[in-house]
Formats: C-alpha cells, sequence, structure tokens
C-alpha cells in the first residue's frame, strides 16, 4: 500500500521516486491530518471542478466567474496557453475583458497539432460574433509564435482584429542586463513617446 | 568532458523540473545530443531569450553520458524571428532531425545545410524547394543517397524526356509500361532534384511524392506532425467562409 502512495505521488510534477517516498514517510509519521486534507481536497476536486464551457479554465460552475460577469468586457478575448497564464494577467489587474484557455500549445516535435489545442470552440466563439478584438497572449517561444500565427490567421478570416501582446524590457530592467533577443525585439518594437 | 563553446542549434526544449529544460541540440561537430539547462526559466539565469530554436548559438557544457549540463549559452547573431509559414518549414527541418539523427553522432556537412535552409527560409520565404534539397542532403549525409543520375536497370544517364518509376529501395528504372511498386517521375524533375533547382513545377510536385515515399520508409507509421500543420494551415486558407 505504501508503494501504491509513493507511485500515486510520482504522479505530480516534478516529483520523483525519492521525494514522493519522502512525502509519504511524512505524511503518514508526522502529519496525517494533513494527509486527510490533502485527500479530501483532491477527492472534492475532482468532484466539483470541471472546464468553463466557454473559455476553458476551470470552474465549479458550467460558467466560470469571468464568463459569468457581466462587468466584463465582451468585444475583447485573450487567447492564453493554459490556466497559469490566465491567472498571471488576471493578476496583472488591468485587462477587463473575456479569455480563452487553449489548453496547450502547436507544438509539432511534441505531437501537438491544431486538433489537439481547442480550436473548433474558439471558432465557434468567434462566429458568434461580439468580439471585436483577439489579443494573443500565448508565449514568446517559438511554440507560442506558431500557436499565434495559426490563430491569428483563423480570426483574420473572420475579420476579427488581432493583436499580439508587446515584448520588451521588463518593468525595471537594466539593458545592461538584459539578453540581446529580447533587447531586438525591444528596439523594434519600439513606440513614441 | 568540458566543451566550450560550440556553435549549435536547439532542436527542441522539453520543460523539466520547475525551472529547468532539457535541450535537443545540434552542434556542428558534436552532432545531436541532450543538455539540461539547470535554473534555465529562472529570470535570472540570463538564457530565458537565449535558448530559442532556429538561431545560431554558442553553447559549453560538461559532463558525460546521456545527458550533459549545459553551463552557458550565448547568441552569436542579431535576433531574427522567423514566422508563419516560414516558421512551420523550420519546425518541419527540426523534425526532420529529431526523428532521423542518432545522438552523438557528428553530421557537419548536414550542420552546414541546415544552416543554409533556414537561411533561405529567412530570405526568401517558405517553399518547397527548400525543403526537398534538406530531405535530399539529410537522406544523403545518413548513407541513403537517392540514385537520380541513371537508371538502376540498365545503367544509362538519365533522359530528361523519358518517364521512370522510383523504386525507394534501388532508384529510378525507365518505365516501358511495365508495372512496378515504384513513384511515377519523369527524366527532368530526377535531374532537378539532382542538380538542386527546382524551378519547374512539375518537378517540385514529382520530387514531393517522391521524397515523401522515399522518408516514409525510414521514418515508420508515426507520421510527422509538422507536415500535418502545414496541410492544416493550407485547408485552413482554403475553406471558404462566405456564408449562404
Amino acid at each position: 500500500m505504501i508503494e501504491g502512495l509513493k507511485q500515486a505521488l510520482c504522479k505530480l510534477p516534478g516529483v520523483g521516486p525519492r521525494t514522493a517516498q519522502r512525502m509519504a514517510f511524512h505524511l503518514l509519521e508526522r502529519d496525517r491530518e494533513g494527509a486527510r486534507h490533502i485527500a479530501e481536497a483532491l477527492t472534492s476536486a475532482l468532484q466539483n471542478i470541471t472546464n468553463c464551457t466557454r473559455c476553458n479554465n476551470f470552474s465549479e460552475q458550467e460558467l466560470c466567474p469571468i464568463c459569468a460577469s457581466a462587468r466584463r468586457k465582451a468585444e475583447q478575448l485573450c487567447v492564453v496557453e493554459s490556466p497559469a497564464d490566465l491567472e498571471a494577467i488576471e493578476k496583472a489587474g488591468v485587462y477587463q475583458g473575456m479569455y480563452f484557455v487553449l489548453m496547450g500549445r502547436l507544438s509539432p516535435l511534441d505531437g501537438v497539432g491544431p486538433d489537439d489545442l481547442r480550436l473548433e470552440q474558439l471558432e465557434q466563439r468567434l462566429a458568434e460574433g461580439g468580439v471585436q478584438e483577439l489579443i494573443l497572449a500565448t508565449n514568446l517561444t517559438v511554440e507560442g509564435e506558431a500557436t499565434a500565427h495559426y490563430i491569428g490567421e483563423l480570426a483574420q478570416k473572420r475579420g476579427v482584429e488581432v493583436t499580439r501582446i508587446a515584448q520588451g524590457v521588463p518593468v525595471g530592467g537594466e539593458l545592461e542586463y538584459i539578453d540581446r533577443n529580447t533587447l531586438a525585439h525591444a528596439i523594434s518594437g519600439r513606440h513614441k513617446l | 568532458m568540458r566543451v566550450d563553446r560550440e556553435i549549435g542549434y536547439i532542436l527542441h526544449t522539453r520543460n523539466y523540473r520547475e525551472t529547468s529544460l532539457i535541450v535537443e541540440v545540434f552542434a556542428r561537430r558534436h552532432g545531436r545530443l541532450g543538455l539540461i539547462a539547470k535554473g534555465a526559466k529562472r529570470q535570472k539565469s540570463g538564457m530565458v531569450g537565449i535558448l530559442n530554436s532556429f538561431h545560431p548559438l554558442l553553447l559549453s557544457w560538461s559532463g558525460r553520458g546521456e545527458l550533459a549540463t549545459l553551463t552557458n549559452a550565448e547568441s552569436v547573431s542579431a535576433y531574427d524571428r522567423l514566422a508563419g509559414d516560414t516558421l512551420y518549414c523550420a519546425f518541419y527541418l527540426n523534425e526532420l532531425l529529431m526523428r532521423l539523427l542518432h545522438r552523438h553522432d557528428a553530421h557537419e556537412t548536414l550542420f552546414d545545410s541546415y544552416q543554409e535552409a533556414l537561411a533561405t527560409l529567412r530570405t526568401q520565404g517558405a517553399g518547397e524547394p527548400v525543403l526537398r534539397i534538406f530531405e535530399k542532403r539529410l537522406l544523403q549525409e545518413l548513407g541513403y543517397a537517392l540514385v537520380l543520375d541513371h537508371d538502376v536497370e540498365r545503367a544509362q544517364s538519365i533522359d530528361p524526356e523519358a518517364l521512370y518509376q522510383y523504386v525507394p529501395e534501388r532508384g529510378p528504372i525507365q518505365a516501358n509500361g511495365k508495372q512496378r511498386h515504384g513513384i511515377e517521375v519523369h527524366g527532368t524533375s530526377l535531374l532537378d532534384l539532382d542538380r538542386e533547382e527546382l524551378e519547374n513545377p512539375r518537378s517540385r510536385r514529382e520530387t514531393k511524392r517522391l521524397m515523401r515515399a522515399v522518408l516514409a520508409r525510414h521514418l515508420g507509421d508515426k507520421p510527422l506532425q509538422s507536415r500535418l500543420l502545414l496541410q492544416q494551415v493550407f485547408k485552413l486558407r482554403a475553406d471558404d467562409l462566405s456564408p449562404e
């Protein structure tokens, strides 16, 4: 049974057999109450959390609080790769529009193609009308760029304005310490003062 | 073993633990190899904006065994981003290399061809000839060079006007109405591919079919995802949205 627990813990990202053993022994020896809490939280999360039917983000209701909110701007739709990215933008606190979570990115070398992302759902959302600006907030990796291009094309075909998040020097950044690629983006993407 | 500032490209990266990456590299003098980039995703590592595919890097690593540790990466040229179709094509090159190269086999000539193909994609945009030429050179480098200049059955030079059946494991054989399990291709197409000049649309069409069949023998059953992606891109463009 302990073996089973160790193997189960190995499913967590970044946890190998050694760490799993440490976690298992810790929970059984020192923190049985905590272990019970984890078990209950997991069971309840699995039972109650699904994906929002509109944006794919994790949600307890059919519609997540953002999609259900009347105060968010429905004409702006921001496309992100993962719920963690959505969370990051929400924490930034400036964006008032809606989201669409792809749950991945185009990555041919990992075997992820357009059919593995929820693009049909996105197309349907665009076809419904109402979205005036599609903000592509996929990562600035080559896979994120490929994803942005693909979705950009998809949206432009429907006459939706497409924008891409800006890239460049981080706030508080000193040029001397910034890698040359980022700096090159910052220079080419400069704007009028 | 310590290796200092070797020129190479990143073929693929995978997340590893919280902040690290496993980087698959194609280095000129070392071939394909896997490196662990510890803490590479941390802002302070200085690697965040550097470890991108399709850009030449000076890589340093140390350690032995299957996965050595990447100790430093420097960009050698100004950042020149690929976009759209050229990016999809570049993924195709990387996928071919990932699927067909073995780790730790140096392929300097192929490395130069790869570099040349990326440069062509940058200057001329996406196009089939650059992919065909790279595929041809890749097979050659791996020891599966295509026979493109003579009929393997009659030992005669290729006649540009004649029609051939290309039998993947052998080479071109003049058709003569006989049924063979080969790919139908004109003499001109074979010669164009041999000379690496694929302006003729028929040559492009035929060599595409030819290369696909020949590559399939080496790639096995798993389709190339980047090829599927390109097909889907073209389908997306062809789909008519104009309603009712």
